[in-house]
């Protein structure tokens, strides 16, 4: 079944390295739509990227460097990338060889689907 | 002679000689008075004619420094000692180079050179120095490990401590002092490494990695605590405590968050917001490097002055543990 995030999650999974994206509730964490590589552990990063991107965009808030927009963790064997609006956050999880540019360009094209 | 008075005369002579080695003497005062595109396009043009002349690449790389191109600057000063094997600048600037990237045994390697091309030179000597304990400190070298000197070459050579160096701290790391402009393998880029950023007053630790007012690094500790840096305020007044505090938790999160996805240890996490780019990463004693730049600045050098000022954190961590 498509959802109006669909597309949206397709076009950000195509790109290499990409081996999941999703759209997540921001304040509970939990899945709306997700485009996931079997294998990933779509709940777990769900809850985790929008509690994440939720401390920092409190923080950023709070330092007064207004809303956040675009959030970018790496680790050693992978990266997650997240935006948000409106309640709602766009993860994409990669690998690290994944180009990061490409993914913030498609993440934050797809804000406009999220309003 | 006035700098636009020799600019002049340095152009004329050019014009009427285009083969002359004027441009050297040109693009270093170009360099020197900020206008590094000018000085640049002198560079290049002097390059075609002389592409052999190992002070033109000196100066090249030199350029490429200023814009923080350090892989390039490496490139260029490897040339210069192609082409001139006792060039002491380039074996300078190549340690200067590799300790910024904290390759130190490279570093290592480079200086050790540099002080054996010039031993008389006492910030080779105490760069070196610098060098060498922040190698113990990372952990690469024991203290009296005997690979420690057979890799510098240099057992012969005699060791000044950073106490007894002249003390050009405050000057390293003031912003006035060491602009990228005024950086040369022979001057401030050496000194900043054999000052000892221990000897830093820890609000200015990271003040000559910043470009300008609208970017800050601060260091915190492991419990959210200011360590080192600054962070000015729109009044002027430093607000690090406060910024360093609301983001403090963000680190905890990532920690969080790659624990259980099991992707390895999280190594950095950038953030844009209306107002700034924030980048952060693991800092030394488990603490957290901070740095944040203006949306203007290019995510790309956020992320690279993220490297160079926790660079810089673990070399003054460093420092500070000394006795």
């Amino acid at each position: 079944m498509n959802s109006p995030f669909s597309a949206l999650l397709g076009n950000v999974a195509r790109h290499r390295g990409v081996i999941g994206s999703m759209v997540v509730g921001e304040a509970d964490g939990i899945i709306v739509d997700a485009n996931l590589q079997v294998g990933v552990r779509g709940e777990i990063v769900a809850a985790l990227a929008a509690s994440l991107y939720r401390r920092a965009r409190l923080a950023a808030h709070s330092a007064g460097y207004g809303s956040a927009t675009f959030l970018q963790l790496e680790a050693e064997e992978g990266r997650v990338c997240v935006t948000g609006r409106n309640d709602l956050v766009l993860v994409a999880l990669a690998e690290p060889r994944a180009n990061v540019g490409l993914i913030r360009v498609e993440l934050l094209k797809g804000l406009e689907t999220l309003s | 002679m006035s700098s636009p008075d020799l600019i002049r005369r340095l152009s004329d002579e050019l014009a009427q000689d285009p083969q002359s080695l004027a441009f050297l003497e040109l693009g270093e005062t170009l360099r020197q008075q900020g206008e590094r595109d000018l000085a640049l396009k002198v560079a290049l043009k002097g390059l075609e004619r002389h592409p052999h002349h190992a002070d033109a690449h000196d100066l090249l790389a030199r350029l490429h420094v200023d814009a923080g191109e350090l892989e390039r600057a490496y490139d260029e000063w490897d040339m210069v000692v192609r082409l001139s094997p006792n060039h002491v600048g380039a074996q300078q600037g190549m340690g200067y180079v590799r300790f910024q990237q904290g390759r130190l045994a490279e570093a290592e390697v480079h200086l050790s050179a540099a002080a054996s091309l010039d031993p008389n030179d006492e910030r080779n000597l105490s760069a070196l120095e610098y060098v060498r304990i922040a190698r113990i400190d990372a952990g690469e070298v024991s203290e009296g490990d005997p690979m420690n000197s057979r890799l510098m070459s240099t057992q012969e050579m005699p060791v000044i401590i950073p106490e007894a160096a002249p003390p050009p701290a405050a000057a390293a790391v003031h912003p006035t002092a060491v602009t990228p402009q005024s950086i040369t393998p022979q001057s401030s880029a050496v000194q900043s490494m054999a000052s000892g950023a221990g000897n830093v007053h820890p609000a200015a630790v990271f003040h000559d990695l910043l470009a300008g007012g609208d970017q800050a690094a601060i260091l915190l500790d492991s419990e959210g605590l200011v360590l080192a840096g600054a962070y000015p305020g729109a009044d002027g007044h430093d607000v690090a405590e406060e910024v360093g505090a609301g983001l403090s938790g963000v680190s905890e999160e990532a920690e969080r968050a790659m624990r259980h996805l099991g992707m390895g240890a999280w190594t950095s996490l950038v953030f844009e917001t209306e107002g700034a780019t924030l980048a952060m990463a693991p800092g030394p004693d488990g603490g957290l490097m901070l740095v944040a730049a203006s949306r203007a600045t290019p995510l790309g050098f956020v992320r690279r002055l993220l490297e160079r000022a926790g660079d810089r954190a673990r070399a003054w961590i460093g420092a500070e543990a000394r006795p």
